[in-house]
């Protein structure tokens, strides 16, 4: 009962504000503890341009206990299982609180994005690149496979923009 | 994992290699279990390779969810011997349950009998101190139908909304709890108010009980926020990790089931302006100030006063609340009420 009540006011505030643009909720027509989130890949990360697809499934215990999500679309990031898409993210697992919402929850994944933590790594491929420094190998490692199984955002703004600042990491491979 | 520094020295540009088998490229990023940093060498990169992929170890490693399923489980089995919160037992109750133990608990429990005369249990999830401290307050406010203080909490939790907003919570976050322990209290002084009978069973109601806490879990983590330049030299030295303010809150104050801690006790009774007493049963044999306690001083009790600091600029600009409201006894990692004789 709770769940469904915290969810809808979550649905009612995201339709309101609509705050992200980086990020897309839909709850299931038929139920509202089943939720797609879209993300764009974060700017100056190698999944930039790209859109991911995250499966939310808000357990009856909600907000209690964390919604189960993990990446529907195939990515290659050390905290992300390749295979089953399962997320290494702390606020997920064991410091999660009643307090993070839906909307907070796909932020936090965006962070994760953009700030991968090789050290524990789901993808060791992907962690050790990381782990051994190799930026560029990374980078065009999670490129290809964003470019093969992510989405293109329909008439999007965000795949040609170049960041204005341009000292970073992922820049030195172009 | 951690022999593969010695091999393939040949084969350490990863890309190259997957390069030249693109059919086996996604099965090639597929993951292996977690292993500690110490583990690996740079050279271990070059192992990415597909056709040394091991089947064998790829399949057992429980993934996170089905960790966190059997964490909830042995959560679920301590439930079923322990309630929530307890019934109010004699303080005899307690000094049964260390009879085959250390004389030190036993002489110390006759201390805590001469202020003391009962216990109320509560469940050790994590969540201890807010339920019991929550619980302990409340009761306290029905039983002395303690109107102006009822008024006076009412009006500061009303107060704490825009706070909790300023701290970074969102209104539906904690708006739902919130109404439910306003409006338990709010029904104190009506025609139908709450009974103790009744702030149990809410109190053993799980999905009730459980927001409560979450609620006043969410009202610690601003008012240290708020006060973050007084809490950060202790939160930084009570870890080995040195935690930030911002970093504590998240880790140790949010989430449900993380125990509390002195840094937690003062904020909450800071915020909501209530004294607390705790009393401590521990094995230290040691003689403090505010002890109590007959002269042989293994059988001296420590007890430390939570004492809120009023704001000089407060609207409760009324004589200092001094005399704690609530006594809770402390044993390493556990509280529960006590009631004062």
């Amino acid at each position: 009962m709770t769940a469904k009540t915290r969810v809808m006011k979550e649905y009612k505030e995201i339709s309101r504000s609509q705050a992200d643009e980086a990020i897309e909720l839909l709850p299931d027509e038929r139920n509202i503890l089943l939720w797609k989130g879209l993300i764009k890949g974060p700017q100056e990360s190698p999944y930039e341009g790209h859109i991911f697809e995250l499966g939310i499934k808000v357990p009856d215990s909600y907000p209690l206990a964390p919604p189960a999500v993990h990446f529907v679309t195939k990515i290659f990031h050390p905290n992300v299982h390749f295979k089953t898409g399962e997320i290494c993210l702390d606020i997920l697992k064991t410091s999660w609180s009643p307090a993070w919402t839906l909307q907070a929850v796909c932020r936090a994944v965006l962070a994760l994005l953009s700030a991968p933590a090789p050290d524990s790594p789901l993808n060791c491929d992907a962690g050790n690149l990381l782990r051994a420094q190799d930026m560029r190998g990374y980078s065009s490692m999670a490129r290809m496979y964003a470019t093969r199984l992510a989405a293109m955002p329909q008439g999007s703004s965000i795949v040609e923009q170049p960041h204005p600042s341009s000292l970073n990491t992922f820049k030195e491979d172009h | 994992m951690s022999q593969t520094g010695s091999q393939s020295p040949d084969r350490v540009s990863t890309i190259s290699t997957w390069q030249q088998q693109p059919d086996n490229i996604v099965d090639g990023a597929e993951s292996r279990p977690t292993v500690s940093v110490g583990e690996h060498s740079l050279a271990s990169v070059g192992e990415a390779g597909p056709e040394q992929k091991s089947e064998q170890v790829t399949s057992e490693r429980p993934t996170d969810e089905q960790i966190l399923a059997q964490e909830n489980q042995i959560k679920a089995e301590e439930a079923q011997r322990h309630s929530l919160i307890g019934g109010i037992e004699p303080l005899s109750a307690l000094a049964k349950e260390y009879e085959a133990g250390s004389s030190v608990f036993v002489n110390k429990i006759k201390t805590v009998e001469a202020s003391y005369r009962a216990i109320r249990r509560a469940r050790g999830d994590g969540n201890c101190f807010f339920r019991s401290f929550v619980f302990a307050y409340m009761e306290q406010l029905v039983n002395l139908q303690d109107l102006p203080e009822r008024n006076r909490v009412v009006t500061c939790i009303r107060q704490w909304e825009k706070k909790l907003v300023e701290a970074g919570f969102e209104q539906l976050v904690f708006e739902d709890p919130q109404m439910i322990i306003i409006d338990q209290l709010n029904s104190l002084g009506t025609l139908d108010p709450l009974k103790v009978s009744v702030l149990e069973s809410n109190m053993l109601d799980a999905e009730l009980a459980n927001q409560v806490v979450m609620y006043f879990r969410m009202l610690t983590s601003a008012a240290i926020q708020l006060r973050a330049d007084f809490f950060a030299p202790f939160i930084m030295g009570m870890t080995d990790e040195g935690l930030t303010v911002e970093q504590f809150r998240r880790r140790c104050v949010e989430p449900m089931g993380e125990e509390s801690d002195h840094v937690h006790i003062v904020a909450l009774t800071d915020a909501l302006q209530v004294p607390v007493r705790v009393v401590y049963l521990d094995r230290s044999l040691n003689v403090m100030a505010g002890g109590f306690g007959g002269g042989d001083s293994s059988a001296q009790v420590n007890h430390h006063d939570f004492i809120p600091e009023t704001a000089p600029s407060a609207a409760t600009a009324t004589a200092k609340p001094l005399i704690p409201r609530v006594h809770l006894l402390y044993r390493p990692g556990h509280y529960d009420i006590l009631y004062p004789i």
